[in-house]
């Protein structure tokens, strides 16, 4: 019996990448590779013109990071597609933040680009592609995600609209005297809401409070 | 398998709760007081039996007591004195204190006691409302008695737990989190209240009645709330709480 059609976008950064990736894809029975683009770009734009069934994401793509922010495009667009994300990363977060995206394979390139092919059959099948571990290293980040989710919510309903204030004028990196002149109030009343706000995020000096501001999501990092 | 259901013959004299189970293998249980100690709250009784033959089966953890309603949970757990504790909230608690009330209080009052959320078929939203309140993680009703088991010791040492359909589905768990995370910054403490009243399809009237404030009051609350969330209709504005998990519409399993 001859395997389902299936109809794959590959976007890697490297050409060698995508190259090893394409010949793991043909070499499963039935997988079609459509296209190979290089940055993100092309690959929204191919997912729209070409609607594949699956593509293959590089994590590395747009000079790389966590980001995989060509995904989180395709999502907010509302493209449909089942994603297997090749990565060098193993942890958590990192793990999380693709699942987070939508991805439904995840492939460690250190695991060896062979596994790619089946993952690109499991997931059009509407499986899963992800190693154990990494599905766990994902559920223990899941948990801290949910603490900083609540611990952010519980802090942010305690501060006060002066003291969001400050803190984001803090964040920017402005002095004591320079918030008090942006707001229009005395340094020393500046000092009074610094040192509740401080209070609040249980640090005590400027760096671990933005560090404690970006953890909780009060502030962009 | 030596791990199953102990529901045949040999154990039925188990099934009166809470009593004095004499079967225990003494030899190689550790001390009462080392042992897990797990707290059952859920409001289906035969799935409290269930679970309390299942722990009690095993050397190494108990069971405490166990409860149908979560005030009643609330007043047990404050009793206990023990270290290792795991209490498992029953997502199914329904009423003005339902399961999210317990979870969310008890991981205030207790912080160092595991607290796991159990349901059957409950979808990543409900999931995520439950961690959102402070679960540790959450166990399906539906997995292999020694998975179960399993769980309940990964969550006594404090690590995150998901066991069941819903390990599949992190992805979605979060985003739900990042949903609700979402609304909260965006809606003052008292908008999300009304919010959470109005779900439950009272008029302003009534949810001002309820609140103790005046009609008029509430339609500025909801206003503005609409606003801030971008619909333009209550039923809009439902709907998406209900998606941050903010509230339930409908049966919550």
């Amino acid at each position: 019996m001859d395997a389902q059609p299936v109809s794959v976008v590959i976007a890697a950064g490297h050409g060698v990448v995508g190259e090893v990736v394409r010949r793991a894809c043909e070499a499963e029975p039935g997988v079609v590779v459509l296209a190979e683009v290089r940055d993100g770009i092309a690959l929204i734009e191919s997912c729209r013109t070409l609607r594949p069934d699956v593509i293959v994401l590089d994590e590395g793509l747009d000079g790389g990071g966590q980001e995989l922010r060509a995904l989180r495009s395709l999502r907010e667009e509302g493209v449909a597609v089942a994603a297997v994300v090749l990565t060098d990363r193993s942890d958590g977060a990192s793990v999380l933040h693709a699942l987070r995206l939508g991805a439904r394979g995840y492939v460690r390139k250190a695991a060896g680009l062979a596994a790619v092919g089946s993952a690109v059959r499991t997931v059009a099948d509407g499986g899963r592609a992800i190693e154990p571990e990494s599905e766990q290293a994902a559920v223990l980040a899941l948990g801290r995600f949910a603490q900083q989710a609540r611990e952010g919510s519980e802090v942010e309903a305690s501060l006060t609209a002066r003291e969001h204030e400050i803190l984001m004028l803090v964040s920017q990196g402005l002095t004591m005297q320079q918030a008090a002149r942006r707001l229009g109030i005395s340094p020393r009343t500046v000092e009074t809401h610094v040192a509740k706000l401080y209070r609040k995020l249980g640090v005590r000096t400027r760096v671990q409070a933005v560090a404690r501001a970006v953890q909780l999501g009060l502030i962009e990092p | 398998m030596g791990d199953g259901w102990p529901l045949s013959g040999a154990s039925s004299s188990r099934l009166s709760l809470g009593g004095i189970v004499s079967r225990r293998p003494t030899t190689t249980s550790p001390p009462r007081s080392r042992r897990l100690g797990v707290i059952v709250v859920d409001p289906l009784p035969v799935v409290r039996a269930g679970l309390t033959m299942l722990i009690e089966d095993r050397p190494d953890m108990d069971v405490i007591a166990e409860t149908g309603t979560a005030d009643d949970g609330l007043e047990i757990v404050s009793r206990v004195r023990r270290s290792r504790v795991v209490i498992l909230v029953g997502l199914g608690l329904t009423g003005e204190h339902d399961a999210f009330w317990l979870i969310r209080t008890l991981r205030e009052r207790f912080p160092t006691h595991a607290i796991l959320g159990c349901g059957a078929n409950a979808d990543a939203t409900t999931v995520s409302r439950a961690l959102f309140m402070g679960a540790d993680g959450f166990v399906d009703k539906n997995i292999d008695p020694v998975e179960f088991l399993q769980s309940l010791r990964r969550a006594a040492d404090r690590e995150m737990v998901l066991a069941g359909p819903q390990s599949g589905a992190v992805g979605q768990i979060a985003e739900g989190l990042e949903r609700r995370r979402d609304l909260d910054v965006r809606l003052t403490p008292r908008e999300r209240q009304v919010l959470t009243v109005a779900a439950e399809g009272l008029t302003a009237r009534e949810i001002g009645a309820r609140l103790g404030v005046r009609e008029r009051t509430v339609t500025t609350h909801l206003a503005r709330i609409y606003g801030k969330l971008g619909v333009g209709s209550r039923l809009a504005a439902i709907r998406l709480a209900a998606r941050a998990g903010l509230v339930t519409v409908g049966a919550p399993e």
